[in-house]
């Protein structure tokens, strides 16, 4: 693949909405922050994450209900103060905060499972100052790519460095 | 992208590039530690010693080491636990409250406030411990079935709300905090080498900065952001309601919940203003944590020590209005009995000395935010005080009436929880960077990497502002 390296968001953004619209595949652009709507120009698909964090909060409200009332009804009811063993209201705050912990749980689990993130992984880093103050846009190169034209491509757009990388990422 | 208006203070002064974002922030984690360090942590070391004495000698001791009786059962510990709880407030409302409300000040100052509520709620939590009298059995609040030998705990109780409140805003704060932290610590990776590079990419999780993985991490973000404004609200909810469902004059009130909340805030900036007049200082991030943050802040404890104030006043007249007698004597005793002092010290730290913030110049003069700072501390551990002892100390029986004069080991607890506070906010500074890069890196206007920015139009046009 080919790379092209850049020290500014705003040439970064605008080269790849000629790359994408001059028909070339970028694989991905690395950037040490998210740039908005760049996203949008390389075509990634909205995010499932908030269907999942929706998913867990419904999990963590059915959990949080069922637990308290097995507990204090079905299962051995106590008789404290002549309180009623089965009282929807006192179970909100628990309903609550177990909704939230699943939630926020289970949708950064998520989150690791969908980048393939773990404690300890040794990831193939683009280019090391991508997290310091550079941003690297990505192409494929396949047989039909005009490899002359895209490094022309890259260096008018203002790269600071166009580099060919074996390894695919 | 967003347009900011060129007569709008930026936000990052110096005329910073990201290369210097980078470099700055990350000098104390590259180079030994300074002396300053050293003395800062040594000394909250020490202290952090007599604290561990302190509870130890507890643990040992029992509750009969604390100056408690049988009509002030509640007294410096839980008066300890809801400061601490308070305290970490702050951190939430910066991350979590100002990102839904689109305010990118809060970007150079969310990461060190995220840092202070979990230490706070580390310092809270051991309060809960350590009131307990016998520490081994802090398991039995967690619902368990009745074969594993207690009963089922009673989910009436306020109290029970409060264990899963609590542990629940600890967890998902420190989830936040780390998934803000991922692509910092990335940066740290990439810099490091030998021994630092092994344990800075352990924690990186292989973040790679693709736009795809931001894009989830935006969404994430935002989520994180939305669940934990309700979360950070009902917790001090909850932590009020401990007193409001009991039937003690002075607690029962139903105004306990917003009045938490506001002071918790007020607090937390108080302690956030603490740390960042000396922090942005000694660790030279005057450009990041401006003179502009500071005042934004004071505004706030303007405006929450206020409410607070309004919520002494209004408890009067609930109780005057009420008609009833017990509440009536409850707050006459707390502003002339016994313990006046404590209430007069409450109401002129946090709802008279806050109002100096009115002035520019008191919003403009770091060593007298830092002393406003402290005061508002002070006075936000007395407000906790005179709503447990004070409401206490004389109930319905007058042949029960007593007072409560706290021991060495609650004071030393007292004091000893600061220096668990500040020991761990010390090696946060020393192996974390302090302020979240990416973020601040997105709030740079671009122009400030165009090398003929002299030419290029000066409009602060900015790309990006991570998830903000």
């Amino acid at each position: 693949m080919m790379l092209g390296v850049y020290d500014n968001p705003d040439t970064v953004f605008s080269v790849t909405e000629n790359l994408v619209k001059a028909g070339y595949d970028v694989h991905d652009v690395y950037t040490p922050f998210a740039v908005h709507n760049l996203d949008k120009v390389i075509g990634v698909k909205r995010t499932r994450l908030s269907i999942a964090a929706f998913c867990f909060a419904m999990t963590g409200l059915v959990s949080a209900i069922a637990l308290q009332t097995y507990a204090s009804y079905f299962d051995w009811q106590m008789n404290i103060g002549g309180k009623p063993s089965l009282h929807i209201p006192t179970y909100i705050p628990i309903t609550f905060e177990l909704s939230i912990l699943f939630t926020a749980f289970g949708m950064v689990g998520c989150f690791f499972i969908v980048n393939r993130m773990f404690w300890g992984r040794n990831t193939d880093i683009i280019d090391l100052r991508v997290t310091d103050d550079r941003f690297v846009i990505a192409v494929n190169i396949h047989s039909k790519t005009d490899v002359k034209a895209l490094e022309q491509t890259f260096v008018s757009g203002g790269a600071i460095e166009v580099r060919e990388r074996a390894k695919d990422l | 992208m967003s347009y900011e208006s060129p007569i709008r203070e930026p936000l990052v002064t110096g005329g910073k590039t990201y290369a210097d974002v980078t470099r700055d922030i990350l000098r104390p984690l590259e180079n030994n530690a300074s002396k300053s360090w050293w003395i800062g942590f040594s000394v909250s070391a020490v202290v952090l010693a007599i604290w561990i004495a302190a509870t130890t000698w507890t643990m040992l001791e029992g509750i009969g080491a604390w100056g408690l009786n049988k009509t002030v059962g509640w007294a410096f510990d839980i008066t300890n636990f809801v400061f601490w709880v308070g305290i970490g407030h702050a951190g939430t409302l910066i991350s979590a409250v100002l990102l839904l409300f689109r305010q990118k000040w809060r970007m150079s100052i969310n990461r060190s406030a995220e840092a202070m509520t979990i230490f706070a709620v580390i310092c809270a939590a051991s309060f809960i411990l350590s009131h307990m009298g016998r520490p081994w059995v802090a398991y039995w609040p967690i619902p368990l079935p009745n074969a594993f030998g207690t009963l089922w705990v009673n989910f009436n109780s306020p109290l029970v709300w409060d264990v899963f409140a609590i542990s629940t805003y600890f967890s998902v704060s420190l989830v936040f905090w780390y998934i803000g932290l991922i692509p910092d610590i990335a940066t740290v990776r990439d810099r490091a080498e030998g021994l630092r590079k092994f344990i800075y990419n352990f924690f990186s999780m292989g973040w790679n900065g693709s736009t795809r993985t931001w894009h989830r991490y935006e969404m994430i973000s935002l989520i994180l952001a939305g669940i934990s404004t309700p979360l950070v609200l009902s917790v001090h909810s909850i932590v009020s309601m401990d007193f409001a469902t009991s039937l003690v004059p002075g607690w029962h009130t139903t105004i306990f919940p917003p009045y938490f909340v506001a002071g918790a805030i007020f607090s937390g900036f108080g302690m956030v203003l603490t740390l960042l007049v000396i922090g942005r200082v000694v660790l030279k991030q005057e450009n990041y944590i401006t003179m502009g943050h500071l005042d934004a802040m004071c505004r706030i404890v303007m405006l929450t020590g206020t409410m607070v104030g309004l919520a002494y006043i209004t408890e009067f007249f609930v109780a005057a209005y009420s008609g009833v007698e017990y509440e009536q004597y409850a707050f006459i005793n707390r502003a002339s009995g016994p313990y006046w002092w404590s209430y007069w010290i409450m109401m002129t730290c946090n709802l008279i000395a806050p109002q100096v913030f009115w002035t520019k110049w008191a919003r403009s003069t770091p060593w007298f935010i830092f002393l406003m700072s402290i005061i508002v501390n002070i006075g936000m551990w007395f407000e906790r005080f005179v709503i447990i002892v004070t409401s206490l100390h004389r109930d319905f029986i007058p042949s029960s009436w007593t007072m409560y004069t706290p021991t060495i080991t609650e004071f030393a607890i007292l004091i000893g929880s600061f220096g668990l506070f500040f020991t761990l906010y010390f090696l946060f500074c020393k192996y974390l960077p302090t302020i979240n890069m990416a973020e601040v890196k997105s709030i740079i206007p671009t122009h400030a990497h165009d090398e003929h920015h002299q030419e290029a139009d000066h409009s602060t046009i900015e790309k990006g502002a991570a998830h903000g």
